[in-house]
């Protein structure tokens, strides 16, 4: 970002902060005090937007509403464990505490003035996206097998930089963060996840306050929020106050009870075995995302199969789609990986010729550069976490 | 107190709206109700019915993160959604609520179904007043039912303190009424 398009999104973003706040007050007649109405979320949201639940506030697009190379705001999704905080920019603190020798404590501003600013594409998706489609049910958000994901540009700060700033002691080796989202009771325990140093100090770990080049949404994390790229959605922790250095895996509820899947593979139904492990990268994933299900196609002409695929750690090595439920598979085109953006999806094409008019279906499966293939079915798991089974969207094509 | 602690009196309001969202009724259907809802919507237990494992995880992780429940009212709760809402059984028919009803009390049910009794006790100062001593400081003026009947529907803030009392704008006129009544009549007891 240029000195100048700096300021200028600094005083817009101080700005939407002062004007919003009394609008917000007249419209939360029945929200909580000092949070933002559903409504108004949804607002600035696409029609196609689809919500699960009102408490918490969770909704996502279906797979061709995501066909972008990046996910514009109101088509990225919506998943919150409590409530949408209402906080000033212009009093908001960042603080970093913990196994550091110099405690630091940073307005959105300073972290702008002082540290170097990123602009980097980065994969966000919950870690319950897709869980749907999973039998039996798990318990959680429905997100749709293509729901609960997408890939936005973030501005911000490198996370690397300000432990850098602060300085690690010895046995610095994970960091917490923390942020203002009220629960509805006064018990409501705080959504408070860690990240282990090596992520932390990942050149995709963001501290952002940009989203696509606006000030963060108001349910995207407004003003300030973590970005931990390829990582199940809830380390990014949005409305981020707090940082703290810590030896160990954060201690809560939020890192011991949820967020975990089983080390090895379980029978379906079962509960959750006692050496689960943290939910931490997402596993080789690719949607279809045009044409859209269902769609007809006017005559045999060739028909543009697009998608995108992603992996939380490595890279993409190839997608494959299948135009006769899986016994044949052919090569798509994948787009080439971006050095400066290595967590952003990847656009994938394929162009199918049909036969004859009729009903023809395409299947997307992706494999990283480490021999991880997409199944067909991921392995079940009590909490529904990861699905990244094969995609299949069928057409019509009319004579 | 922290400005999110404000945020608690909206669990009263929370019924708003959700009148209609109903579990199964049965053994401890309204205490789940009651306690389900303070965080999240019905519809989160009735799509996803689990085996009787896995919802004893899931509640104690919901007592985790905070829902303010007995060890005694988890039992109650786990019971019944485990004889309701299990996947690995046929739900048994409807029938009364007997845990509920242990209390016949109407206006006990009364306060129950419209999640009074959340921040408010009849001797003790909870998130918000003692209906005690709510019933003392209206006492003897004139119009006070109607006004303290209002005020339940409308909510407010500032009479008793920062904490703000949430709108209960799907709490009838006719049993906002009754309410005012009783909490008036404990003036004198």
């Amino acid at each position: 970002m240029s000195d100048r398009s700096r300021r200028d999104f600094m005083k817009a973003a101080a700005g939407a902060g002062a004007l919003t706040l009394p609008l917000t007050k007249a419209l939360a007649q029945t929200e909580p005090p000092n949070t933002i109405p559903n409504d108004v979320i949804k607002g600035e949201k696409a029609k196609s937007m689809q919500w699960h639940s009102e408490r918490p506030l969770t909704g996502s697009v279906p797979a061709h509403e995501h066909d972008f190379d990046v996910t514009p705001n109101d088509r990225m999704f919506v998943r919150n464990n409590l409530t949408t905080p209402v906080i000033d920019i212009n009093t908001h603190r960042l603080t970093l505490k913990g196994l550091v020798d110099k405690e630091l404590s940073l307005s959105v501003f300073d972290l702008a003035k002082e540290f170097r600013t990123v602009s980097m594409q980065g994969m966000l998706e919950c870690a319950g996206s897709g869980r749907s489609a999973y039998q039996p049910r798990a318990s959680g958000t429905p997100w749709l097998e293509t729901g609960g994901m997408g890939c936005p540009v973030w501005g911000g700060v490198r996370l690397a930089d300000l432990l850098k700033a602060a300085g690690l002691k010895p046995g610095a080796a994970h960091v917490a963060g923390q942020g203002g989202d009220p629960g509805l009771v006064p018990t409501a325990a705080p959504v408070i996840r860690s990240i282990p140093m090596r992520k932390a100090m990942d050149e995709g770990t963001l501290v952002a306050w940009a989203m696509n080049g606006s000030p963060l949404p108001w349910v995207h994390g407004y003003p300030l929020r973590l970005v931990v790229p390829g990582w199940v959605g809830s380390a990014s922790t949005k409305w981020l106050h707090t940082l703290t250095v810590l030896d160990a895996p954060f201690k809560g509820t939020y890192m011991d009870s949820s967020y975990r899947v089983p080390r090895h593979p379980i029978e379906p139904g079962t509960k959750m075995p006692p050496d689960a492990v943290s939910a931490e990268a997402w596993p080789i994933k690719s949607i279809i995302t045009s044409p859209a299900p269902n769609a007809h196609v006017k005559g045999t002409g060739p028909i543009l199969v697009r998608g995108r695929a992603w992996v939380g750690e490595g890279a993409v090595e190839r997608v494959e789609i299948s135009s006769d439920e899986g016994r044949t598979w052919q090569r798509a085109e994948l787009a080439p990986r971006p050095p400066l953006h290595p967590y952003a999806w990847r656009t994938f094409t394929y162009e199918h010729r049909p036969q004859r008019p009729g009903y023809v279906s395409f299947v997307s499966r992706a494999w990283d550069d480490r021999g991880n293939p997409q199944p067909a079915l991921p392995y079940w798991n009590p909490l529904g976490y990861f699905w990244n089974g094969w995609h299949r969207v069928g057409v019509v094509v009319d004579a | 107190m922290r400005e999110w602690l404000f945020a608690a009196l909206f669990l009263a309001g929370n019924a708003l709206g959700q009148q209609d969202e109903k579990l199964i009724s049965g053994p401890g259907s309204t205490l789940t109700e009651t306690k389900c809802r303070i965080c999240h919507e019905l519809q989160h237990i009735k799509r996803t019915p689990l085996s009787r494992g896995e919802r004893a995880d899931n509640l104690k992780n919901m007592k985790e993160r905070g829902t303010p429940m007995t060890d005694a009212e988890q039992a109650v709760i786990l019971d019944y959604l485990s004889a309701y809402y299990n996947r690995e059984k046929p739900a048994p028919d409807p029938s009364p609520d007997t845990v509920a009803s242990a209390s016949d009390d109407p206006m006990e049910k009364l306060l129950g179904a419209n999640g009074c009794t959340a921040c408010h006790h009849v001797d003790k100062k909870v998130l918000g007043p003692a209906f005690r001593e709510v019933a003392k400081r209206y006492a003897g003026q004139a119009g006070a039912a109607e006004r303290l009947a209002a005020k339940m529907r409308a909510g407010g803030q500032g009479a008793w303190g920062t904490v703000p009392m949430p709108p209960n704008a799907a709490l009838s006129e006719a049993d906002a009424k009754k309410l005012a009544g009783w909490v008036l009549g404990l003036a004198g007891n």
